[in-house]
């Protein structure tokens, strides 16, 4: 059997089983599933595999771009099948829970490694359905907005069905779509077929990803799914096969021109800014951390969009690092969330001492997602900025309009900053809430912890050893001919980091200042400031929804005035009520429909 | 031995057999006696049920036997034809018809042996199964027909199975379905005959073959045309096309669930649309005339459109699933008239698709309806908990019809988008892709409201249905799971090609029957 199928259908298989067997071999079973799917992908990988039993047909394929996604796919699949261990235990449904991760794993590897373009669709449609279930098994709460995942993503897949038809029509109709393969295809985005094939795929992406105007469905599944769902799916997978397919598409299957280029740099910078605004203002973590899942979706369409290697490169290790440091945000925020039963700012605070792994992990996390040097995330961000200010030397529109993009970027970055300074407070600093100082919370346990230590590594790695690691394994050989533009040593600046930590240390150990530091209550205006009243770093950010013009676009926000889903909801059910109001019931009426339609078809027919 | 005429003697002749056993049964209650046929009457609760099942177990077989034999054509009597003109009746089996009495059958058996347990609530069984044989027997006799008048008759007598099949209930809303199902129904019926008499008049024959002939001399003219507008008047209403659908939404709901699956599964299509295409295409040869195709591509996206957009509205399980095959109809009746063969696979693979899935639905409103004697969506909930089968069943239908992969809805709807692509049909291509969201989006809420949530109150001590039933569900859902194997090469030369040849074939029809 061809080896690629093994980690597309193996998961799948122990999935039935798990469906069939009591809990204790079932968490074995998913355990050892999720762990041999990593490790095919990482021999895949790294143990490059005889060009003789790679697949001769053409409904596989493996390259670079594949191969590093499935690697990903496995590891963060197994990350989260070993914390959801003991954070879904006592919870209803795991069965099936189980059964689905599995599903999602399998089909993800389908999707990455798919060569036709229906076989990518079957396996990117069925991840919409575990997506559902997934979602679903939140209990109650969470249905609708299953529901609204569902129809944003299943109806995305749709119209992706659409630009696969387009794409056969455009690449060869005298071939049977089902032997089509991906590697063969190559349009240029001339006419409007073309056009509106890339325009269908890049929704789908869109959707899976979370790129706005499709975003929606993010926030209101992370506020009420379980988090190891959303920190699996939005955060992690999706994000992998949304970028894997929009580079898909504009790398390989269609020539890209500046126009489709400026499409994209707008979607991305709209989505950083508007997304990461959202952010500032929300009062609960798992929504706040599903704002920013969108907001980073931006940088990583930012940079395709700015179609020149180093901003591709930089859009695609953005990719890689966005998810490694999601997923630890939420694999924190679950534990947080495990320990203290809410998921309120309002309701947290001071956790720092008690759950010093997770605030070490968090930490780690929420610097590497705002762009702080050395962590991951500013070595993808400052690889994109490149990419930008190179758009800004070619020509047209996008060229013409390169500040904007570059300002976008990092607005972007420092609200996102501002944010998680607001999360860091409201949860690990300050005062703990009423309701939370009685009770006692310890760390979570180490198949929780170690999922998360492991990110937060990663993170420092791909960070500090930029160069050495992540970008030489894994994206510079998917795009040739990336050149830097300014110079960045990460090894150096981190060793100036650390020496100036070093140096704080010192002062602060050796000088007067631990002695002159001391530690009391808050006070306001000379007042010990009563837990009641105490600030809980939300109130801080409340100003920012008082600007007179932010008010308008919040409120109108939180109306859902912008939200595709309920746009499109309306304008449907305006025409379900007028065609509800002539379905009277009454004989006669009917009976002249019939009539009429007679008439009109021997109009038609006879004149 | 000619298989031919047994898939309509066998139903027939059941219908007529099982009202004699009824009354033996009836003298024993009334006698309280031994009677000499102490065993059949021991039997005699069961026997409707063993009788008529028996007899769809059989049918479904010999339908399973007739795959793949080419063209045969039986002539009642053995009259042979006299200098090339054909006297007597013919009964034609071609792929169309084929794979039309695989959906009938299959279909009606799975019915029957759900009808087992669900209509023990009702009181005369026996009178149900004579009824739902003679509804087999008509269809049957439809889309084997080879003769325009016994099609009609045939068509009428599963119409008129029908009619009464919808009032079995007789509650006032059931009573009143079915008499605006009957007068409309009625009316089409009367435009059909009209269409038939025309056509005698024009052509001196009722064969259809040699009405073909005849046409095929004389070219299209204006007659053609009219009786052409009539047939899909007529046909349009018995397949609820629009605007000619409104009878549907209240007939398919009242009838129970067996035979609502019947009906919205089966029925629309054998004396719907496979009667108009039939005539239409290989009859009247109309298959290349533009206005014609235009036409059903017309009338297949308005009720595409506004079918969906009705079921969204839809509070009632029941009327949901009916307006629900008012677009799914669209669908195939877009695909027809695209006329293409890639659109006529996509048609005839989206009929045989929806005939499982919407069958199965109705089996599962049933189920509901059967537990909870309740249909209003709003006020059910959690009960995937209580009835695990029911549930995971209706997921599997639904996501099916909805198109998500790999289910089967997913490839017959890809085969018709890219059969309108093909043909640069791009903004109708557009309008199904959209209005097959909104088909995601109103399963997805009968999902929510029925099966997922909180299990209401009053629903605690609901069971899961009897046996008999679970059974014909779950060899509906693995229906819906793997009928997407019917385009892989092998087995789609063997059922789905040979019916697309048959409408590519268009007017040909005479010459392959009359042997010319």
């Amino acid at each position: 059997m061809n080896i690629l199928l093994y980690p597309i259908i193996l998961p799948f298989i122990i999935g039935i089983f798990c469906l069939l067997t009591p809990k204790k071999v079932r968490e074995t079973l998913v355990i050892i599933g999720s762990l041999l799917t990593f490790g095919l992908t990482v021999w895949f990988f790294f143990g490059k595999i005889a060009p003789d039993r790679l697949p001769t047909t053409g409904y596989f394929r493996f390259d670079s771009l594949s191969s590093f996604v499935l690697l990903a796919i496995g590891l963060f699949g197994f990350l989260i099948t070993l914390y959801s261990l003991k954070y879904m235990a006592g919870k209803n449904r795991l069965r099936e829970y189980y059964t689905y991760l599995l599903w999602t794993i399998g089909a993800s590897s389908g999707v990455v490694l798919a060569n036709n373009l229906i076989l990518l669709l079957v396996f990117w449609g069925f991840l919409g359905l575990t997506l559902y279930l997934l979602i679903g098994i939140g209990g109650q709460r969470a249905l609708p907005a299953a529901k609204k995942a569902f129809i944003i993503v299943g109806g995305s897949d749709a119209l992706m069905l659409l630009g696969i038809i387009l794409i056969w029509l455009k690449a060869g109709p005298e071939t049977s779509i089902f032997s089509l393969p991906m590697d063969g295809i190559s349009i240029p985005l001339v006419g409007g077929v073309a056009i509106a094939a890339y325009l269908c795929l890049a929704i789908a992406s869109f959707a899976k990803a979370g790129a706005m105007p499709f975003h929606t469905w993010i926030p209101d599944m992370a506020e009420t799914a379980p988090l190891s769902v959303t920190a699996f799916l939005p955060a992690s997978l999706d994000k992998l096969l949304g970028i894997y397919l929009l580079a898909r598409i504009s790398l390989n299957l269609f020539v890209m021109n500046q126009a489709m280029g400026l499409v994209l740099l707008i979607v991305g910078a709209v989505t950083i800014i508007a997304a990461v605004m959202m952010a500032l203002v929300q009062h609960d973590l798992k929504r706040l951390l599903g704002y920013h899942a969108v907001s980073q979706v931006g940088y990583m369409v930012l940079g395709i969009g700015t179609g020149n290697p180093i901003g591709i490169a930089g859009g695609l290790f953005h990719m890689l690092n966005n998810v490694i440091y999601k997923q630890g945000l939420f694999l924190a925020g679950g534990a947080v969330e495990k320990r203290v039963g809410t998921s309120d700012l309002d309701k947290l605070g001071g956790l720092a001492r008690v759950m010093p792994i997770t605030f070490v992990t968090f930490l780690i996390a929420a610097l590497s997602i705002s762009g702080i040097p050395p962590f991951n995330g500013f070595v993808s961000k400052w690889m994109i900025y490149q990419g930008v200010i190179e758009v800004g030397a070619g020509q047209g529109l996008g060229a013409r309009l390169w500040i904007i993009w570059l300002i976008a970027a990092m607005f972007g970055s420092a609200l996102t900053l501002a944010s998680f300074m607001k999360l860091i407070y409201a949860i690990f600093l300050g005062q703990r809430a009423k309701e939370l100082a009685r009770k006692r919370v310890k760390e979570v346990s180490w198949t929780m912890w170690l999922p998360m230590g492991i990110l937060a590594g990663l993170c420092v790695i791909f960070g500090v050893f930029a160069y050495r690691t992540a970008l030489k394994i894994f994206i510079l050989p998917v795009v040739p001919g990336v050149s830097f533009l300014g110079v960045w040593s990460p090894g150096l600046a981190t060793l100036l980091i650390i020496i100036g930590l070093a140096i704080g240390a010192i002062i602060y150990w050796l000088g007067n200042l631990r002695k002159s530091l001391r530690e009391d209550a808050s006070y306001v205006g000379g007042e010990v400031l009563p837990a009641e009243v105490r600030v809980t770093g939300v109130d801080f950010y409340n100003t920012i929804k008082d600007f007179a013009l932010f008010k308008v676009i919040y409120k109108k926000a939180e109306e859902k005035l912008f939200d595709i889903y309920d746009l499109g909801r309306n304008f449907v059910f305006i025409f379900t009520k007028g065609l509800q109001r002539i379905h009277t019931g009454v004989l006669t009426t009917y009976f002249s429909w019939i009539l009429i339609g007679l008439v009109v078809l021997l109009f038609l027919l006879m004149r | 031995m000619n298989l031919i005429p047994l898939f309509i003697a066998l139903p027939l002749g059941a219908a007529f057999l099982l009202p004699i056993l009824r009354y033996r049964n009836f003298d024993k209650q009334k006698t309280g006696q031994a009677n000499p046929a102490v065993i059949l009457g021991k039997w005699s609760k069961r026997t409707p049920d063993i009788v008529a099942n028996l007899i769809n177990l059989t049918l479904l077989v010999l339908s399973l036997m007739v795959i793949n034999r080419g063209m045969l054509v039986y002539k009642m009597g053995g009259w042979e034809p006299f200098k090339g003109i054909p006297i007597g009746i013919y009964l034609v089996l071609d792929g169309l018809s084929v794979l039309m009495l695989l959906i009938i059958n299959s279909i009606g058996f799975l019915a029957a042996l759900y009808s087992v347990n669900y209509m023990e609530k009702y009181t005369d069984k026996t009178r149900y199964y004579t009824l739902f044989l003679l509804l087999i027997a008509g269809m049957n006799g439809v889309v084997l027909s080879g003769d325009m008048f016994n099609l009609f008759v045939f068509l009428e007598v599963a119409a008129i199975a029908s009619y009464a099949l919808v009032a079995f209930g007789t509650e006032a809303e059931e009573l009143e379905a079915a008499f605006k199902y009957q007068v409309m129904g009625t009316v089409a019926s009367g435009f059909i005959l009209l269409g038939i008499a025309l056509l005698y008049s024009f052509s001196g024959t009722l064969n259809m073959a040699d009405i073909a002939r005849i046409i095929n001399q004389q070219g299209i003219q204006g007659t053609v045309l009219f009786v052409g507008a009539l047939f899909i008047m007529g046909f349009g209403l018995k397949a609820a096309i629009m605007p000619f659908h409104a009878w549907l939404p209240d007939a398919h709901p009242s009838a129970p669930a067996p035979v609502s699956a019947m009906l919205s599964g089966v029925l629309i299509k054998a004396i719907g649309v496979y009667a108009l295409v039939r005539i239409l295409f290989n009859v009247l040869g109309l298959g290349e005339t533009k206005s014609i195709l235009y036409i059903l591509m017309v009338l297949g996206i308005i009720s595409m459109v506004a079918g969906a957009l009705l079921a969204l509205g839809q509070r009632d399980f029941k009327r949901l699933l009916a307006y629900s095959s008012i677009s799914q109809i669209g669908y195939i009746v877009f695909a027809f008239g695209l006329g293409t063969p890639l659109g006529f696979l996509g048609g005839l693979f989206h009929l045989l698709n929806h005939a499982t899935f919407k069958s199965l639905l109705f089996l599962n409103s049933g189920a509901i309806v059967y537990a909870t004697e309740n249909r209003d969506l709003e006020k059910m909930g959690g009960l995937l908990e209580r009835m695990p089968v029911t549930g995971t069943t209706a997921t599997i239908a639904s996501m099916s019809i909805a198109g998500v992969p790999p289910l089967s809805g997913f490839w017959s709807k890809l085969i018709i988008i890219m059969a309108a692509i093909q043909a640069e049909q791009f903004i109708f291509a557009l309008i199904a892709v959209l209005i097959s969201i909104i088909t995601l989006a109103y399963y997805l809420k009968v999902q929510r409201l029925a099966f997922f949530g909180k299990l209401g109150q009053a629903w605690k001590k609901t069971k899961e249905v009897p046996g008999l039933m679970c059974a014909s569900m779950i060899i509906l859902s693995l229906l819906c799971l793997g009928l997407g194997i019917l385009l892989l090469p092998g087995i789609k030369s063997m059922i789905l090609d040979p019916a697309v040849e048959v409408l590519k074939n268009g007017a040909q029809y005479a010459n392959l029957i009359l042997g010319e």
